[in-house]
């Protein structure tokens, strides 16, 4: 209980004016937590990564990385830290394995190396080999998803004690992504403390035990994601036999019709494009077994589930509630309602 | 100093000064065989007739000795201008591009201070400048040796380039304060180097002249004096040490704006 943060953010604040920045964030990351970070492009992800590298100075409180302020004791932060920046821009005159050997030889002319070079080297072939990276192609000639890699491999290559991942899986093919989360968890098992911005929920929900909101520069709320995964509602398109099929599906549920009634749990959003009136689309919250039950009562031609957008999210959690004050206490509305029903 | 770093940046940095190295030893070689004390009255003529236009490039006075000829045709123009556009290609490649593009960033995560990053960059710059005075300074004696062995060019030339090495330091101390102090690449880079080029061009137009001669308290070149330098005056000394001071205390401030400063990388 007293043991110390491994990560925290203490007011934080940096303002660039017209709203844009972040403001008073609080939160505080445990050691060997995986802690995604999600909100939507421009919502300050990169920034609170920034305050967290020492690279800005918050212009009110503090990020902290293992008790030490980033900004003003970066040196000696970086030494735990590996980072993967959210535009990667590794030098582009540079070979990816060049750029790999320099950054290792960075990292031992430093004040302290956590891991032996040799040990770091080693780390580096495995996860060139994980990764299916070849690194032997000019930085500037190698593709996005490839580039990404290359600072995947940079990052994790000296096993830091924190990992502060902006975007991580961006440009990263299906299989790579499963790697990737593959890694994060090996790496959370060693006992590191993750740190991962996302603008989609899905990463998150693979990797991390707890995540935090960021709306509009305001930390809305920080949660545990076995609560959130129970709470969130899901998207199905239902495509039924035919016309008739599918009105009989929403006369049967008359209590869906948008606006839902409170607590259903159920709503019937039909979107205008649905062919010749075959299709429904449904937002079920809590477990979908009971949904799924009723559904194979009806003659359904295919169900196809869509991601939530994080704006749905972040209205079907905290209703829509003012960002001002966020902070940490837990989720309202939808939330509360569903962990009663279960 | 961080040892990766700087072979990183002296990598980076050496193909720019090997080109201005080249183009400055052409040039040295071909003023210094274009010399010809008998032929000196032709020049002379010559200048005779567009007085302003080889004044305007400082090169209006004396040649009627070896030493004379290059303070005259080196030392006014070439050896000032081509190190100053050496000047702002390293600093562009060491600096501001690695912030424009964010590759500072896995420097900035490196576990070093900033000011031993930026500290190493700065040294990179001067090694390279250095490396370009010995160079043009062997250069100088090794021609005149050959060509004209009977011309003394001795220690007054050592003293004029130690007072033109002090030139270089002033002019990198300020295109690096500019580039660290500034956020946006444009600006990083033509504050400094677009002052020093008006402070050039206001040199110029001070010697085109009497009318404006005045101008040459407004810029800072003027403290370069090369012929009193090569005659070991006493002023001449004081001026470039004055140069070098500024160039240091440039130096010191540009470490100081970027160990500060938010860099959104």
């Amino acid at each position: 209980m007293a043991e110390q943060p491994a990560l925290s953010l203490d007011g934080a604040t940096k303002d660039y004016g017209h709203g844009r920045g972040v403001f008073d964030e609080q939160l505080d990351v445990d050691q060997g937590s995986v802690v995604g970070f999600l909100g939507a492009n421009g919502a300050g992800k990169t920034v609170t990564m920034r305050m967290l590298m020492g690279f800005i100075r918050p212009d009110r409180g503090a990020a902290c990385i293992a008790g030490l302020d980033c900004f003003r004791d970066r040196a000696a932060v970086q030494t735990r830290v590996g980072y993967l920046p959210g535009e990667v821009s590794c030098p582009t005159d540079m070979t990816g394995i060049a750029f790999l050997n320099f950054m290792t030889a960075l990292r031992a002319d430093g004040a302290h190396v956590a891991h032996g070079r040799r040990a770091v080297e080693a780390r580096m072939g495995e996860l060139i080999d994980r990764f299916d990276l070849d690194p032997s192609a000019r930085i500037g000639r190698m593709s996005k998803g490839t580039r990404q890699k290359v600072a995947i491999v940079a990052a994790f290559m000296g096993s830091p004690d924190v990992l502060l991942l902006d975007e991580p899986t961006s440009g990263l093919d299906p299989l790579m992504q499963e790697r990737f989360v593959e890694l994060v968890r090996e790496e959370r098992a060693r006992g590191a403390t993750v740190f991962l911005s996302s603008h989609m929920f899905p990463e998150v929900e693979r990797t991390c035990d707890r995540v935090a909101f960021l709306k509009a520069g305001h930390i809305v709320g920080v949660e545990d994601m076995a609560a959130v995964r129970a709470a969130r509602a899901r998207t199905f398109l239902i495509t039924f036999a035919d016309a008739a099929e599918a009105g009989r599906y929403r006369a049967a549920h008359p209590e869906a019709t948008v606006p839902a009634a409170e607590g259903t749990g159920r709503e019937i959003v039909t979107s205008h494009d649905v062919a010749a009136n075959m299709s429904l689309t449904v937002r079920v919250s809590g477990t979908v077994s009971g949904f799924v039950k009723d559904l194979a009562e009806y003659r359904v031609a295919d169900l196809a589930s869509r991601e939530q957008s994080l704006e749905d999210m972040f209205l079907h959690l905290y209703g829509d509630r003012e960002t001002g004050g966020g902070g940490t206490n837990g989720m309202t509305g939808a939330l509360t309602g569903k962990e009663d029903a279960r | 100093m961080i040892a990766a770093l700087y072979a990183r940046g002296a990598k980076t940095s050496l193909i720019p000064t090997v080109i201005i190295a080249a183009v400055l030893a052409m040039y040295t070689t071909l003023i210094t065989a274009l010399y010809d004390p008998d032929a000196s009255a032709a020049l002379d003529a010559m200048m005779k007739t567009m007085p302003g236009l080889f004044d305007a490039f400082g090169m209006g006075d004396d040649t009627t000795t070896l030493m004379g000829f290059l303070l005259n045709y080196l030392y006014g123009f070439l050896y000032v201008l081509f190190p100053l556009v050496l000047i702002l290609l390293l600093v562009h490649r060491l600096v501001i591009r690695p912030i424009d593009r964010g590759s500072m960033a896995y420097l900035l995560a490196s576990p070093h201070r900033r000011g031993a990053v930026v500290g190493t960059l700065a040294a990179v710059m001067l090694t390279m400048l250095a490396a370009l005075m010995v160079f043009l300074t062997v250069l100088e004696f090794g021609t005149a040796a050959v060509l004209f062995p009977d011309e003394q060019l001795g220690i007054g030339l050592l003293r004029v380039n130690a007072g033109l090495s002090a030139l270089w330091l002033c002019m990198a101390g300020l295109s690096l304060l500019s580039a660290c102090a500034f956020r946006d690449a444009a600006p990083a880079l033509w504050a400094g180097g677009g002052f020093v080029i008006v402070e050039f061009v206001a040199q110029m137009v001070a010697q085109a002249g009497d009318r404006f001669k005045d101008i040459r308290y407004a810029t800072f070149l003027t403290l370069f004096d090369r012929y009193g330098l090569a005659d070991g005056d006493g002023t001449a000394i004081w001026q470039a040490v004055a140069l070098a001071v500024v160039g240091v205390a440039s130096l010191a401030a540009a470490m100081t704006a970027f160990v500060r400063r938010d860099l959104e990388v």
